[in-house]
């Protein structure tokens, strides 16, 4: 089956490097009718409409893909609900379509929603993958993204990760005044939310893996330090109880440990840290300022900066501070690595002469390439399905979040409320 | 001929001094009691106002500044930080921060380092010329607020 779709993806990948306006009819066509509920009468009618409204967000998640088409959906094209599991394909198949979501939503007796998702390979008119979702009525968008996930990775193969948060560093106002907040909100821009309140200096939100725990640095206590923040009960605390300056969190992949830099005397080091407590471990010894640690998927590696050697360069160690070894030669300075979820690549920032730019190369030192222009590009944070990158691109006193695909292609600017910072974009919540 | 010419533009501005402009009003003895009476007479500085001051004009700065990308002292710096080091043993009572500030072109968490790095490469110096440990500590602004990379001192209390 899978072999069947990369002729596809061939072609779309062909048309988005040539055309680079999102809406041409790139990709392929995937019909997403409004999903139907076994459920009848006046609660029928409710679970039709949450149904309608969800499909508009399935429809909206894989437009925004650079491997879909999808069709122009109607509420006229509604279908039964036996017809969820035994779709009229021809009427697809004339439509033009190659890929079909069915679905329903049913009201459950605890007051919960259980949403049914199926996706078709409309030619041979034949399953490719199905799942059933429980969520109360209020997180019913996450229901809808959940239901594009399964779409995305039955014909891409790779997760979809539209059920995922990005926090940033919402910026208001100028220069010492400048006025920054932690913001966090689902990945499609809706539940836009501020975690901070404004009077402090804020700095690089990291979302745990399931997106329900952030560790950002703060000035709260005049020097900057790591805070840990529970997203769903609200509470913080600080990271390391001393009186330290650190920074550049991030999560391990299992979300149990934080590794991060933590200043001592002059010295910058990298330390691992339980994400429940515990005292800190020194992973790295070197003189220089080693920083921006980040875990391969599997968790036995960690990628690094360090100027031990002059300049800033990329460095791989295993996840117990063995085994160092320098994976960037390049000229410039090469700084914030992040290891792709997928683990084939390393994005980062690279910074000479001609400014910074956001660039990708192979965990082995290999296949580096450069994405994006500058002069002021930094920060990359990785989608979860490890094809586009998120990144901050500054202008004259103002900085905005962009993106950019590995495909190819120019850098987007992403909507966001006001000016931003510092993206950080989770993994797939549960 | 020039001393006429500075007569003559001082007699002009005095001239325009007086003179009615459009849209503006003019002043009057009441206007400038009044103003006085809402603006309250400029305090003589006090406490650790007057305390920054004397260690600003004593000190010759409390700034020192980096070539980019080094976190090493240059023989100015030096200098100032002699200055500040001799000022701190001549008042023991008063608490200081070293804040270290990065280059702009820096990336943000390399720049937290460099940052820290500068300020105690600062706190350092004052440290060997007898300055004691607990009269000074330190912070990063990183690459956060503009201007070139430095070093404060900033008075606590």
């Amino acid at each position: 089956m899978k072999r069947l779709f990369q002729g596809f993806l061939l072609i779309a990948g062909a048309s988005v490097a040539q055309a680079q306006e999102p809406q041409t009819a790139a990709g392929i066509v995937i019909a997403v009718p409004p999903l139907t509920s076994p459920d009848s009468g006046t609660k029928g009618n409710q679970m039709l409409q949450v149904g309608w409204e969800a499909t508009q967000v399935i429809v909206a998640d894989l437009s925004h893909t650079r491997e879909f088409a999808p069709l122009r959906t109607s509420r006229d094209d509604y279908y039964s609900y036996p017809e969820v599991t035994a779709p009229s394909f021809g009427k697809w198949r004339s439509a033009g379509a190659k890929v079909l979501v069915t679905g329903f939503v049913q009201g459950r007796s605890d007051g919960r929603l259980t949403f049914g998702c199926y996706v078709y390979d409309v030619e041979k008119g034949r399953e490719l993958a199905r799942k059933g979702f429980v969520l109360t009525p209020g997180e019913w968008r996450r229901a809808a993204h959940k239901c594009s996930g399964l779409a995305y990775s039955a014909v891409v193969g790779v997760p979809g990760g539209f059920d995922s948060r990005i926090a940033y560093v919402a910026e208001t106002g100028t220069g010492d005044a400048r006025l920054r907040r932690i913001a966090v909100m689902d990945s499609d821009g809706f539940n836009h939310r501020y975690l901070t309140a404004g009077g402090t200096m804020v700095l690089t939100p990291r979302l745990s893996p399931k997106a329900n725990r952030l560790a950002y640095v703060s000035f709260l206590d005049g020097k900057p330090s790591i805070r840990l923040l529970d997203l769903g009960s609200g509470q913080e605390r600080a990271l390391v109880p001393q009186d330290a300056i650190s920074f550049a969190p991030r999560y391990s992949p299992d979300g149990s440990r934080i590794v991060f830099s933590m200043m001592v005397g002059s010295n910058c080091d990298i330390y691992i840290v339980g994400a429940d407590g515990g005292a800190p471990q020194r992973l790295t010894t070197s003189p220089g300022v080693d920083t921006d640690p980040s875990f391969s998927p599997d968790g036995t590696k960690i990628v690094f900066e360090s100027d031990r050697g002059g300049q800033q360069q990329l460095y791989v160690m295993n996840a117990d501070g063995s085994g160092e070894r320098r994976i960037t030669f390049g000229n410039g300075a090469y700084a914030s690595p992040v290891w792709s979820p997928d683990g084939q690549w390393l994005a980062f920032t690279r910074h000479g002469p001609e400014g910074r730019r956001v660039g990708i190369v192979k965990p082995d030192g290999t296949g580096e390439l450069l994405l994006t222009d500058g002069p002021a590009d930094e920060g990359p944070s990785w989608a979860p399905n490890s094809r586009d990158i998120l990144f901050q691109r500054a202008g004259p006193g103002r900085s905005s979040l962009f993106h950019v695909a590995l495909a190819g292609g120019a850098a987007r600017q992403m909507t966001i409320p006001q000016d931003g910072s510092d993206p950080d974009w989770s993994g797939v919540m549960d | 001929m020039k001393a006429i010419l500075l007569l003559l533009s001082l007699g002009l501005i005095a001239g325009a001094a007086e003179a009615q402009l459009p849209g503006l009003r003019k002043y009057t003895p009441t206007d400038n009691a009044q103003r006085a009476a809402l603006v309250p007479p400029a305090a003589p500085l006090g406490g650790i106002d007057a305390t920054r001051a004397d260690f600003a004009a004593q000190t010759g700065g409390t700034t020192v500044y980096f070539g980019v990308g080094s976190a090493i002292l240059a023989p100015p710096a030096t200098l100032v930080l002699s200055a500040q080091a001799a000022w701190f043993r001549r008042h023991p009572e008063v608490v200081a921060r070293v804040e270290g500030y990065a280059d702009s072109g820096d990336t943000r968490d390399h720049a937290l380092a460099m940052g820290a790095r500068r300020a105690e490469e600062a706190r350092d110096y004052l440290l060997l010329l007898g300055v004691p440990a607990r009269q000074v500590s330190i912070t990063s602004w990183g690459k956060e607020r503009p201007g070139l990379g430095r070093a404060v001192t900033v008075l606590v209390r």
